[in-house]
């Protein structure tokens, strides 16, 4: 028999190997692609057009098209998501409605994205006739993100204190004001938080936009929102799957997987400090 | 007339009953301590006179208050709750600042009551703090964050936070039960100049509490009101066993 | 002034009233026996009803801070003291409503003799005079001035340790003047004991003031 304290031990051993297990995989999943991507990296590789085949040149398109379905998919779903989550939290009061809203928005978050690619064609491409477009696009990652903006921001309300909210309503203050003055800003670093999350998710997504924006090949850069573009992770499935020379664009792949998951550690740290900027801002003013 | 009063009051928390026909009168400008032990509807009672209750699900109210001779749960013809809980402040069992400077903890009440006047602000902030004893400790400092005072200094914010809408009812809730003895004095103090401009309604669980700040105090019971006197007489000679009881510490 | 200071200040106003009524009555009777002013004697018998309603509003005000602000140290002692000294005084009270009696059953003016062999102008005059000490020693918290009150109840003793045998040789020279001469020397104890009460008045202050208890003392040990 072991004694409580060697128990102790054992405990406290297993779990840190666990968890200097899962740190080791990330970092050996960042040192593969570090490794074969990185001599990729240069200005060229960043600002060119593909060539020849998608073997050499540059990846600017795709740099370009995955900024802007970011952006076009956030400015569609936060503003929903956030609302919606507020009026989930704040608004509706527990009833049989509010636990349906919240179990139709658990099952939104666990369709399958290719579901999500097929809807947004169905609906976005062909019913609305926005064709292959940012806006097709855009509009299918919102929706996919959704979900997670809701119950982020339904968490983030969640979590500040009741007392808050008696303390400003005892003072005269309407729910609105209560929730605009006071709730928002304490939520709002959490809020933050969530939204990194689901940038991380939209940045990564392939099937949503493979049948709503994502081109093969485009070597020009988009001029309006119902324009095709070029995306990271489509671009990457090409050229390391699907291309006409594989193993010639093998370098351009690992290059490109760089570049996204640089791209999605700059989002993540520039995320943070704004959570950071504004919880310190939250409690200075 | 009374400032306020309570005429039958039955409270139910869906099938519970947590208050059974309480009726009281306060009279202006005293202090009037609710003890009992917990669970006792105390809290609930005093709850009912801002309408906080209003927040909790499945509430159901009979009876009247009033407030200044007017019935503030009249449907229609009452008076809106943000109107009310203007004339009602109130103080919390934690000091709950919000996450502001300290000058915007106390502009607050009086921005969302839309006043504007910038000038205005600044002197009913200062008032306040000063009617609240905290102005000497504070006023280097009114752009500092109110989470940088100690408890006491909070609650005694909340207060002057609660003050600066000019109410002229102040429900206090256990305010100084998260305090240390010199922060819960110096409350204690406050409160008894306090009754001076304000009608003041104070639930306590220290009894020597209710002794030391109140002019009346109302023993409740399983949701009944059992006394209801002379906070000397009840401390001294009440009239029901029951409040004897409790008040001597034997039992609750 | 926090709350409570309040309140005992206005213990203490209370019971330097209480002294003030007290020394009155007592000043007051011993007029009415000298002059022989029935009218005044009578008033002192009135008056003893107003001591007695201060004497029990007094202690309803020391019940209420003991129940209500639970007084500790000097506080505690100041009001236990105060419960005490309230009932000395109400007790001289009840010695000038005495003596005011007698003035009002006594039909001839007390023999000028008599008060003069017996020395009870002096005796009686120094019992106000201790009594008007522990007041100002009250008042103005002052234990020096209240020591000094041990010292004159020597004479009191004094006066009445000879007492008995000054008024036996008067009833001797004046049998018929008994009655007179049985009022005095009742006269004489009662304010014999009205010292003891100042003294008792004189201990609870310096107890409150300094903490320390000086009953049962010998008056040598109080005195210092």
């Amino acid at each position: 028999m072991l004694s409580k304290s060697n128990k102790e031990k054992l405990a406290f051993w297993v779990f840190r190997i666990l968890s200097f297990f899962v740190l080791a995989i990330l970092f050996w999943i960042l040192e593969f692609i570090f490794i074969r991507g990185w001599h990729m990296l240069n200005w060229e590789f960043l600002t060119e057009m593909p060539k020849d085949g998608m073997t050499k040149g540059g990846i600017y398109p795709a740099i370009i098209g995955t900024l802007c379905l970011i952006a076009g998919s956030m400015i569609f779903a936060f503003p929903i998501g956030v609302l919606a989550g507020i009026y989930m939290h704040e608004y509706t009061k527990d009833s049989w409605y509010k636990r349906f809203i919240k179990l139709m928005t658990n099952n939104l978050a666990g369709i399958p994205s290719i579901v999500f690619g097929l809807f947004g064609m169905a609906l976005f491409v062909n019913a609305m006739d926005f064709g292959d477009s940012i806006i097709a696009g855009s509009l299918t990652l919102g929706l996919l993100s959704l979900p997670v903006v809701i119950r982020v921001t339904e968490e983030a309300m969640l979590a500040v204190n009741d007392s808050f909210r008696h303390g400003s309503l005892a003072l005269g203050a309407t729910k609105l004001q209560t929730v605009r003055k006071v709730v928002l800003p304490i939520a709002l670093p959490n809020i933050i938080t969530g939204l990194i999350l689901s940038i991380g998710r939209v940045s990564g997504e392939t099937a949503p936009i493979l049948f709503t924006v994502a081109a093969y090949f485009l070597p020009k850069l988009p001029e309006s929102i119902f324009d095709q573009v070029m995306a990271l992770p489509y671009h990457l499935y090409v050229i390391s799957t699907s291309g006409t020379k594989i193993e010639e664009s093998r370098d351009m792949a690992y290059g490109t997987a760089l570049v996204l998951v640089l791209i999605v550690l700059i989002l993540n740290l520039l995320a943070n400090m704004l959570r950071r900027y504004y919880s310190k801002k939250v409690k200075m003013n | 007339m009374y400032k306020l009063e309570s005429k039958d009051i039955n409270l139910y928390y869906g099938d519970f009953q947590a208050l059974k026909n309480i009726s009281m009168n306060f009279e202006i400008n005293t202090v009037t301590a609710l003890i009992g032990p917990s669970g006792c509807g105390k809290s609930t009672y005093l709850r009912l006179f801002n309408r906080m209750n209003d927040l909790i699900p499945n509430v159901r109210i009979e009876g009247e208050i009033l407030l200044d001779g007017k019935n503030i749960y009249k449907k229609g013809l009452g008076m809106r709750v943000d109107e009310l809980r203007k004339k009602v402040g109130m103080v919390f069992q934690k000091p709950n600042p919000f996450p502001k400077s300290i000058f915007e903890n106390i502009a607050y009440g009086l921005r969302v009551n839309g006043i504007k006047h910038k000038g205005f602000i600044e002197e009913r902030v200062e008032t306040s703090l000063k009617q609240a004893a905290l102005w000497e400790e504070v006023k280097d400092k009114l752009k500092k964050s109110a989470f940088e005072l100690s408890g006491g200094q909070q609650q005694r914010l909340c207060i002057a936070r609660a003050l600066a809408i000019e109410p002229t009812v102040i429900l206090m809730d256990e305010p100084a039960s998260a305090l240390d003895p010199i922060s819960t004095a110096k409350i204690e103090e406050l409160i008894y100049q306090l009754k001076e401009k304000y009608t003041i309604i104070i639930v306590t669980h220290n009894m020597q509490q209710a002794g030391r700040v109140s002019d009346k105090t109302a023993f409740f019971y399983l949701g009944e009101l059992i006394e209801f006197d002379s906070t000397p007489k009840i401390f001294t000679n009440p009239d029901k066993v029951q409040t004897q009881n409790y008040v001597t510490g034997r039992f609750g | 002034m926090t709350h409570l200071d309040i309140e005992l200040k206005r213990l203490k106003d209370e019971t330097v009233e209480m002294f003030l009524l007290v020394t009155s009555q007592l000043d007051k009777a011993r007029k009415a026996l000298f002059k022989f002013d029935k009218a005044l004697a009578r008033e002192v018998n009135f008056n003893e009803r107003r001591v007695n309603a201060l004497e029990l509003k007094i202690d309803k005000d020391c019940e209420n801070i003991f129940a209500l602000f639970n007084p500790v140290a000097i506080d505690l002692r100041f009001v236990l003291a105060v419960l005490k000294i309230n009932s000395n005084l109400e007790r001289i009270g009840d010695i000038a409503d005495g003596i005011a009696k007698y003035v009002v059953d006594t039909e001839a003016p007390y023999d000028n003799e008599l008060l003069e062999i017996t020395r009870f102008v002096e005796m009686y005059g120094t019992a106000v005079e201790m009594l008007q000490d522990t007041q100002s020693a009250f008042d103005a918290e002052d234990t020096k001035l209240a020591r000094g009150v041990f010292n004159k109840d020597n004479l009191l003793d004094e006066i009445n340790g000879i007492a008995n045998s000054v008024v036996e040789e008067y009833i001797t020279k004046y049998p018929g003047k008994i009655s007179q001469a049985l009022h005095i020397i009742s006269a004489i104890r009662k304010l014999e004991r009205t010292g003891d009460q100042a003294k008792n008045i004189a201990e609870e202050i310096i107890f409150y003031l300094e903490a320390k208890v000086l009953k049962h003392l010998s008056p040598k040990a109080k005195a210092e």
